[in-house]
């Protein structure tokens, strides 16, 4: 029996081995960078320009040269707008060369004191003219200095730059790994590594988005799919309340009521949810998204106010009433004497929220009413009587509406 | 009445300032203004193809917020200080197709309970204030929203959220729900519990529609207590009560004596539980329950488990349960009713950065009356069809695809839903693309087949296509024109016209 199992699961793992792919960049990217991430956020770390040739490996392993050498910036920055790119003085003492003016800057003698061995693109003749390199700052809030004098090393948000040749964006931090440590609440007595994205990410309110700031010129920031499982797919319209339901506050971060208003309380149909000529024919859907609709319209106020205007609903006042015809099926199968398909309890007891956004109270009281009010057709399921006592002791009026007083006490327990 | 409003608001600011404590000196407040005006123009149409409504409508908002109200150093790690905010939103949403004699009482072959030409709700208007006494306390004060596993829901009154520092926060809020028909919440109700139909009765008599309750100020209490600071774990339990206070009519039929039912009584009592965990390398789960208290009831329950695999793909599983419950005021409590449950599966591949796939398909089965269950407790109700079986299914699936760039969004949709009470089954592709950073063209074109199980001959095939322009002056600020097109075999051919200004002033 065991053996049945070992080659399905065995060709199952080898499937997932060839999806994974290879381990790629692997050991050298920051904490938090999955093998298949494509960098980090371009919106978080705009695109770069570089056009310096740089050895990190080079200078850490063979060299010895600590971060701080060149980087001296990254110990004692307290804001992203810093440049923490070493100037060229810091590269003379071994280049041999001499970039003490920008305008004149003297080569040195040996190859790699020659302008082009670091300068992509330099040719001679170029004199002291090199292609500048462009970091824009990051769309972030980042002390290097609150982390430095935590002790906290540049591999830990970095990754083994002393791996690599160059140190693209691939070595900027994942959000995913300041998660590490982040993870403190607002509570003053935790820390400061604190888990709310204000933390770190820009100010929204006035500048736009929720809690934080998420529209920039290089895009919009969304949220990735390990975090709280909240990846705005091209689907995520029909699941985002599963992420909303769970903590709406997490959605605040990044949106405002306004957002979320505009669909769940708004006036204006939003064709991607309702296409078409959606008012002529909701009512098909209407009975088979039963719970749906009513995550955005309160039935007994916008549905039943527009079917009571048009005629559609059995209240509706006399002088519109000549405009309507019957909207159910045939009254011989819709409340015949034989409760088969189509026939109106079952159709209500499988989706009575279709009901409650046509009719009133009094349409149903009708027939559902009990001796005296109604023609006593019983509505309730079974074992009623074993729990509506409670119910009436908390809220008589509902019993009320379709049972003589006298009819109450004696029944309901 | 304005002076108190405003001794409030200063003692507000006062008593936040103090709370506060000593606050660096920084930056100062940041305003926004925003209004948005849309104006729509489209007949509706009823059943049989007959024009019954001409709507030309307009609804305009005028949004104010005031951020950052306590100074603040534009500087790193400033995570720990006290914040200040305002933000309020007011609404105005007319019919000017509607009928004067629509909304008047003394028009009787005319008159709807609770509709409104114009109406002007405050959507929300409140002060919040975040991590003050060292990060520990937050509070909400005004017209305010509430959104967790018990659903959509909004208030006036206060709110008390306090962080400790052992990875919970508790909440607890009082005051009274928002409810159409009183002033500035609209003509309609949307946040109270549903089952009810009532308003504002101003200027109706008593025997005209009694079924039309008389809207009263409803108190409302809850608490809740949830996880904090934990990146990857988020639980919530949430308790919620509300009364219903003052009269209600409960002789609704015009030949029944008057009676009425006054006092304060239940409108709704629920506790709900969500919790969301995600392990970032291997996927997450979701779930949720809520039980309603009057109802006797579970009335909700879902889950979800997604796995990350490899190459950007996600796939999940998904189930939902779902039985209606109302109003303690409303009847249809004690209807008969069965739940329904929803199981689905989906599949979403982010194939570059810019283009993203999604599939998924879904079976939902409704449970049916039985034979045993008419004859022992249905009195009075026909004969139960012979051969009803117990469950009835529906089924359903949908394709979906984005391509994002900077100025550039392409969506495809495509969906089918199957069961017993119709079918909808087509697609369509929308797009919108920036020119200039100023010029917005959009567009979108949908094939429909719709299939009316229970009326066949509303079955129909629709067609739309819209074509929008709109010219952006600034950031957030945008004028357009949006012409939309229908088509059907039921129908025939119909225009809606949609017009728009959004205004955005920041300082």
């Amino acid at each position: 029996m065991t053996r049945r199992w070992l080659l399905p699961l065995a060709i199952l793992f080898a499937a997932m081995r060839a999806l994974a792919g290879g381990d790629a960049r692997t050991s050298s990217l920051p904490p938090g960078a999955q093998p298949d991430d494509s960098g980090p956020s371009d919106v978080i770390f705009p695109a770069q320009d570089v056009n310096i040739r740089f050895n990190h490996a080079l200078h850490v392993k063979q060299l010895h040269q600590a971060c701080k050498s060149c980087h001296p910036g990254g110990a004692t920055s307290d804001s992203v707008a810093d440049s923490l790119l070493p100037a060229g003085t810091a590269c003379d003492d071994c280049h041999l060369t001499d970039h003490g003016n920008l305008h004149a800057v003297k080569a040195g003698d040996g190859d790699s004191g020659k302008c082009a061995f670091c300068h992509v693109g330099y040719k001679d003749g170029d004199g002291s003219v090199v292609r500048t390199t462009e970091i824009p700052r990051a769309n972030m809030i980042f002390s290097h200095r609150r982390h430095a004098v935590r002790n906290i090393g540049c591999q830990q948000c970095h990754g083994r730059v002393e791996d690599v040749t160059e140190a693209t964006r691939d070595q900027l931090p994942r959000m995913r790994g300041c998660f590490h440590c982040h993870q403190m609440p607002d509570s003053a007595s935790r820390g400061d590594a604190k888990a709310a994205c204000d933390t770190c990410h820009l100010r929204g309110g006035a500048a736009g988005g929720g809690v934080i700031r998420i529209a920039f010129p290089e895009g919009k920031l969304s949220p990735p799919r390990w975090m709280r499982d909240a990846e705005h797919g091209p689907d995520f319209i029909e699941r985002h309340r599963r992420v909303a339901g769970a903590d709406s506050q997490f959605c605040a971060n990044c949106h405002k009521e306004d957002f979320c208003t505009d669909c769940h309380d708004g006036r204006v149909r939003p064709r991607r949810i309702h296409p078409n000529d959606y008012i002529a024919m909701h009512p098909v859907d209407a009975r088979m998204e039963n719970e749906r609709c009513t995550s955005c319209h309160r039935e007994q106020s916008f549905c039943v106010d527009c079917h009571l205007r048009s005629g559609v609903g059995q209240s509706s006042p006399t002088g519109v009433q000549s405009s309507k015809s019957r909207f159910h099926p045939p009254a011989a199968i819709w409340s015949g004497p034989f409760r088969g398909p189509g026939h109106h309890a079952l159709e209500a007891q499988r989706n009575l929220n279709a009901c409650v956004s046509c009719h009133v109270e009094s349409d149903c009281v009708k027939c559902h009413g009990g001796a005296g009010i109604g023609a006593g057709y019983n509505p309730h399921p079974a074992g009623f009587l074993s729990s509506c006592g409670m119910q009436m002791r908390r809220n008589p009026r509902p019993c009320m509406v379709c049972h003589q007083p006298f009819e109450i006490a004696g029944k309901c327990q | 009445m304005r002076l108190r409003i405003a001794c409030a608001a200063a003692v507000l600011c006062c008593a936040a300032r103090a709370f506060a404590g000593d606050s660096p000196s920084g930056t100062s407040w940041k305003g926004e203004l925003t209004s948005d005006t849309e104006t729509q123009f489209y007949d509706v149409y009823g059943p049989t193809g007959t024009p019954m409504l001409i709507r030309a409508r307009l609804t305009s908002t005028l949004g104010v917020s005031v951020y950052d109200l306590l100074p603040r150093p534009a500087q790193a790690g400033q995570e720990l200080l006290p914040d200040l905010t305002f933000r309020a939103r007011l609404r105005y949403d007319a019919d000017y197709g509607a009928s004067a004699d629509e909304a008047t009482p003394t028009t009787i072959d005319r008159f709807v309970p609770g509709f409104s030409r114009g109406p002007v709700d405050l959507m929300y208007a409140y002060v919040e204030g975040r991590r003050f006494l060292h990060g520990v306390l937050g509070f909400k004060l005004g017209r305010q929203y509430v959104t967790d596993a018990l659903g959509w829901w909004s208030f006036d009154g206060g709110l008390v959220h306090v962080t400790t520092p052992a990875y919970f926060a508790l909440e607890a809020y009082a005051g009274l729900e928002v409810r159409g028909g009183l002033p500035f919440s609209g003509a309609i109700g949307r946040w109270e519990a549903d089952g009810v139909w009532r308003g504002d009765r101003t200027g109706m008599d008593p025997t005209q529609y009694p079924a039309f309750e008389q809207n009263d100020v409803a108190p409302a209490i809850g608490a809740a207590i949830e996880t904090a600071g934990v990146s990857w774990l988020h639980g919530r339990l949430s308790y919620r009560r509300v009364y219903n206070t003052g009269d209600s009519v409960v002789s609704i039929l015009p030949n029944e004596a008057p009676l009425t039912y006054s006092g304060e009584r239940i409108s709704q009592e629920k506790l709900g539980y969500s919790l969301s965990a995600t392990a970032s390398k291997i996927g997450g789960v979701e779930g949720g329950v809520v039980y309603d208290f009057y109802a006797n009831a579970t009335t909700s329950i879902w889950a979800s488990a997604d796995v990350f695999l490899p190459k950007h793909v996600t796939a999940s599983v998904d189930y939902d349960y779902y039985q209606p419950t109302f109003d303690a005021d409303s009847i249809w409590n004690f209807f008969a009713t069965y739940p329904m449950n929803d199981v689905g599966a989906r599949v979403v591949w982010d194939a570059t950065q810019k283009l993203s796939l999604a599939a998924g398909a879904h079976v939902r089965v409704f449970q049916n009356e039985t034979e045993d269950a008419q004859t022992s407790t249905i009195q009075g109700a026909g004969a139960l069809a012979p051969g009803i079986s117990p469950f009835t299914f529906a089924e359903g699936g949908m394709l979906s695809a984005r391509y994002k760039r900077r100025d550039t969004l392409l969506t495809a949709n495509a969906s089918g839903n199957f069961g017993d009470q119709g079918d909808r089954a087509g697609g369509d592709v929308a797009g919108e693309r920036l020119f200039d950073a100023r010029y917005v063209l959009s567009g979108r074109v949908g094939l429909w087949h719709w299939e009316d199980k229970l009326r066949p001959d509303r079955s129909t095939v629709a067609f739309g296509a819209m074509l929008g322009g709109g010219y952006r002056f600034f950031n957030g600020s945008q004028v357009g024109v949006e012409w939309e097109n229908d088509a059907s075999g039921l129908f025939g051919w119909r225009m809606r016209l949609l017009a728009y200004l959004r205004l955005t002033v920041t300082k």
